[in-house]
């Protein structure tokens, strides 16, 4: 398909299209159908999708760079973790950098920068829990007016004109709606400090906005209470709150029975700090909600512990919920539902299926009707494993789908250490024999200096997928996703002393282990104590629920590559670890940047961004950034070209904004 | 355009920035190549002494966040395994230095002098395997740029 070049034209059209509609179904009436890119994934549906089709195969790997922004000074340091995915519409591209989370307006064709936007927090910003530029933007329009809608760091709503950058007068307090007051509870201790705050893009939908909650990593709370993580939905006109989604029910409320003891009184967080997902058509919101206090020890909360871990379907005008499924019972292993729900419309046995996926830190698609909430195939209630901490609650069950099955590594055992010599695995099982082994829902464990040590795991914080999420192509009703298989994460639990926490057991290794203390102490000659693949790409066919193909992503990390013990093997592309790949589907292709940095003999460090044929996972193209990228990419078109566009930081690069298009002459 | 060796156009266009711009806002100039044989982080550059000193300033102030297993969490990235040697193995430990320095701990940076730095760094080397020796990993950052991070011994 050519370009879609006059996208004024197009937009004039879609706007008298729309204008015909009722009101309250008017869609957004900018699209990637429209070259454009006017939602954080794309759509509000999670897809990552564009038709666009200038770059393909045959042209990928002579991609250049059009223009690059450096985010330093947007804020009073360098950032070294830019995480941003750009909009883009009529022609101007609005993304988020800096420290301090501004907000910046370039020319989508040359970069060049038309206005920024920035909030001085102080030491409210100063505490935030989210810090740092977060992950971008909504874009919201009537035809007229353009706004552009972020969450600051200190966890304050700003709506933007998106012409000026200037706060929009109508819109809360003078353009900002504070989000830790109108809570539905009080944000302890204070709203300077109160935990509580967002770094995801807030998704917009029938001019309903809907805001996430976060909070600190919550490995060690200091404490078994915290503040709780509604999610709201405000006007988007005026900033008006609309409704409050209580995650963790108050009393009276269904749901609140799940949690034993009174214990929804004082448990917290329960937030979705990840993206949230709107069906405009069917005008609901799906919330993939995090864990509850404490991440590995859930005690004081004995029960299942609704609606943690669970995905829940609002309508969006009310807030009302229309159904949940929990994915996890009793939080214990930092299974966040991480990623942006991803809505299919796919044909199973014949039938046409409106359906809701699932991308998850345990590697497992969790696929329902998104109007139903019943699982598209079954999902069986299996019996887990009871563990042995002092103190802890434990489902007797785990839902596990049938179909599709895993598409990563979720569980660890002997046969999944590293093998390439008998000496290395030799030396991996020692290491080995110090944790619990286990399938995944293999509960964590007191720590011990005698053994073991910890729960030796891959799933949970850094395994499978986080909140780059998936991509799905509406096309071929298939799911694109990447999947981290060899991150190693321990779960020990240790007493806390009374001063750092009121819990009973926080994460955290006898300190007599020893050698089990630190990395080095699981990685095999400095290997990864895993077999290979350590990270994939999975493309997963939603009208038969099954995985079409899955391709080893990432180069071979140079500590493979030059290995002295490796020396004259060969050894396939390994992938790499790491959970920050975000994938973008095209017309044709599947693009996913490499997680980390190589050095080859014929070319220097950095980090390829790479092109996959969508059919068969074949590699069709590739081109090296100076760092990885560390947001999801995004494409447009302007003025009959098109663009890519990703976010690349870490190690010592700080974050930057790189436009790739094709030479000039050769589009 | 440049020849079809993959991606070589793109590659030149991001050379001069990439060994330039980075560097030079963090102090450092871009280096030639050094036929010599270069100092690497095999080369026994920290004591045990060191390590445990930085090894109890990261139980303290580092593991909160990085843990103390050095794995990381959902948003502080791992100090040890792939990513994290993906991300520093082929530069000078200048730069590993300058990074902790200037944005950790990420909540209250710039609270920790060099030799704290520089012993955190210690304890962040032995976790990662490379050996210890007689003599102390210097603060000097001037010095710490002839010591190369390497995942592989050379
Ligand atoms: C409050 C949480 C927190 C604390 C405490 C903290 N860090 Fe970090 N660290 C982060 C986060 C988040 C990042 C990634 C974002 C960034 O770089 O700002 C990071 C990144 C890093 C990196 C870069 C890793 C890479 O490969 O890119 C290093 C090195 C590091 N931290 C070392 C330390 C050391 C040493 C300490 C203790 C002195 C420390 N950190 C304390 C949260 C923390």
């Amino acid at each position: 398909m050519p370009p879609r070049a006059p996208n004024i034209a197009a937009c004039t059209i879609a706007l008298t299209l729309s204008t015909a509609l009722p009101a309250q179904r008017a869609p957004n009436p900018f699209t990637t159908n429209a070259g454009e890119w006017p939602s954080y994934t794309g759509d509000t549906r999670g897809s990552r999708y564009s038709p666009l089709a200038q770059i393909n195969a045959s042209n990928f790997s002579t991609l250049e760079v059009a223009w690059r922004y450096k985010t330093d000074s947007l804020g009073p340091r360098p950032e070294f973790k830019l995480e941003g995915t750009p909009l883009m519409v009529r022609g101007v591209l609005y993304a988020t950098g800096g420290t301090s989370r501004a907000v910046v307006a370039l020319d989508a064709a040359t970069g060049a920068q038309r206005w920024v936007h920035r909030e001085e927090e102080g030491e409210r910003g100063a505490a935030a829990v989210r810090p740092l530029s977060g992950r971008g933007l909504a874009y919201w329009s009537n035809g007229t007016d353009e706004r552009i809608l972020y969450v600051t760091p200190g966890y304050r709503l700003i709506a933007l004109d998106a012409k000026t950058g200037n706060r929009i007068p109508g819109f809360g307090t003078d353009g900002m709606v504070d989000l830790k007051t109108d809570i539905d509870q009080e944000i302890l201790p204070d709203l300077v400090t109160g935990e509580i705050g967002f770094q995801g893009a807030p998704v917009v939908g029938r001019d309903v906005i809907v805001i996430g909650a976060a909070f600190k990593e919550g490995t060690a709370p200091k404490s078994m209470r915290n503040n709780k993580g509604y999610v709201r939905g405000f006007d988007v006109r005026t900033g008006k709150r609309l409704w409050t989604f209580h995650t963790i029910p108050k009393k009276g409320e269904p749901g609140y029975e799940s949690w034993l003891n009174g214990s929804a009184e004082y448990t917290g967080n329960t937030g979705v700090w990840t993206q949230l997902t709107i069906d405009e058509e069917l005008g609901l919101v799906y919330l993939p909600v995090e864990s509850p206090t404490g991440d590995y020890y859930g005690g004081h909360r004995p029960g299942n512990d609704l609606y943690g871990e669970s995905v829940v379907c609002l309508d969006l005008k009310t807030g009302l919920k229309k159904w949940h499924y929990q994915i996890v019972h009793h939080p214990i292993w930092d299974f966040d539902l991480s990623a942006a729900p991803i809505l299919a419309d796919v044909t199973v046995a014949g039938k046409a299926v409106k359906a809701v996926a699932l991308p998850t830190k345990q590697g497992i698609l969790y696929v329902f009707d998104r109007v139903t909430g019943k699982p598209v195939w079954p999902i069986e209630e299996k019996a887990v494993e009871q563990g042995t901490v002092p103190g802890e609650w434990y489902s007797p069950t785990q839902p596990i789908p049938t179909k599709p099955a895993a598409y990563a590594k979720n569980g660890t055992s002997l046969d999944d250490l590293i093998d390439f010599t008998p000496e290395l695995h030799a030396q991996a099982v020692a290491i080995a024999s110090r944790y619990k082994l286990g399938p995944i829902f293999t509960p964590p464990v007191v720590s011990k200096a005698e053994g073991p040590i910890a729960t030796l795991t891959r799933g949970p914080t850094n395994g499978g997928t986080n909140w780059p999420g998936g991509a799905y192509d509406p096309e071929s009703h298939t799911v694109y996703v990447a999947a981290s298989n060899a991150a190693p994460a321990v779960i020990g639990l240790v007493q806390p002393t009374k001063d750092r926490s009121d819990m009973d057991w926080v994460t955290g290794i006898a300190p007599a282990a020893g050698g089990g203390r630190g990395g080095g102490g699981l990685s095999v000659q400095g290997l990864s104590i895993f077999k290979p693949p350590y990270g994939t790409l999975s493309a997963i066919d939603l009208d038969k629920g099954e995985i079409a193909w899955q391709v080893a992503h990432g180069e071979t990390p140079d500590a493979v590559r030059d290995h002295e013990a490796l020396k004259g093997m060969t050894i396939p592309r390994t992938g790499q670890p790491g959970f920050i790949v975000g994938t973008l589907v095209t017309k044709s292709l599947v693009i996913a940047g490499d997680p980390q940095v190589t050095t080859l003999p014929n070319r220097p460090r950095g980090a390829m961004l790479r092109a996959y044929d969508k059919r068969s996972g074949a590699q069709v193209g590739e081109v090296l950034l100076p760092a990885p990228t560390s947001g999801s990419p995004m494409t447009y078109s302007v003025n009959g070209r098109q663009y890519i566009v990703v976010a690349v930081s870490g190690g010592p690069y700080s974050g930057e904004y790189i436009a790739l298009r094709l030479p000039a002459g050769t589009h | 355009m440049m020849p079809r060796v993959f991606a070589a156009s793109l590659i030149v266009a991001l050379i001069p920035v990439v060994s330039v711009v980075p560097l030079l806002a963090w102090g450092a100039e871009p280096r030639a190549l050094d036929v010599r044989a270069e100092r690497t982080v095999w080369d026994s550059v920290y004591t045990a002494a060191q390590a445990s000193r930085g090894e109890t300033l990261y139980v303290k102030s580092c593991a909160r966040c990085h843990q103390v297993s050095l794995a990381g969490a959902d948003e502080s990235p791992p100090l040890t395994g792939g990513a994290f040697m993906g991300n520093w193995s082929g530069l000078p430990l200048a730069d590993l230095q300058n990074r902790i320095r200037t944005t950790m701990p990420s909540d209250s940076v710039g609270i920790y002098n060099r030799q704290l730095v520089t012993d955190v760094m210690a304890y962040l080397l032995k976790a990662n395997g490379f050996p210890a020796g007689a003599t102390e990993l210097p603060t000097d950052t001037e010095a710490l740029r002839g010591i190369m991070m390497r995942a592989s011994r050379p």
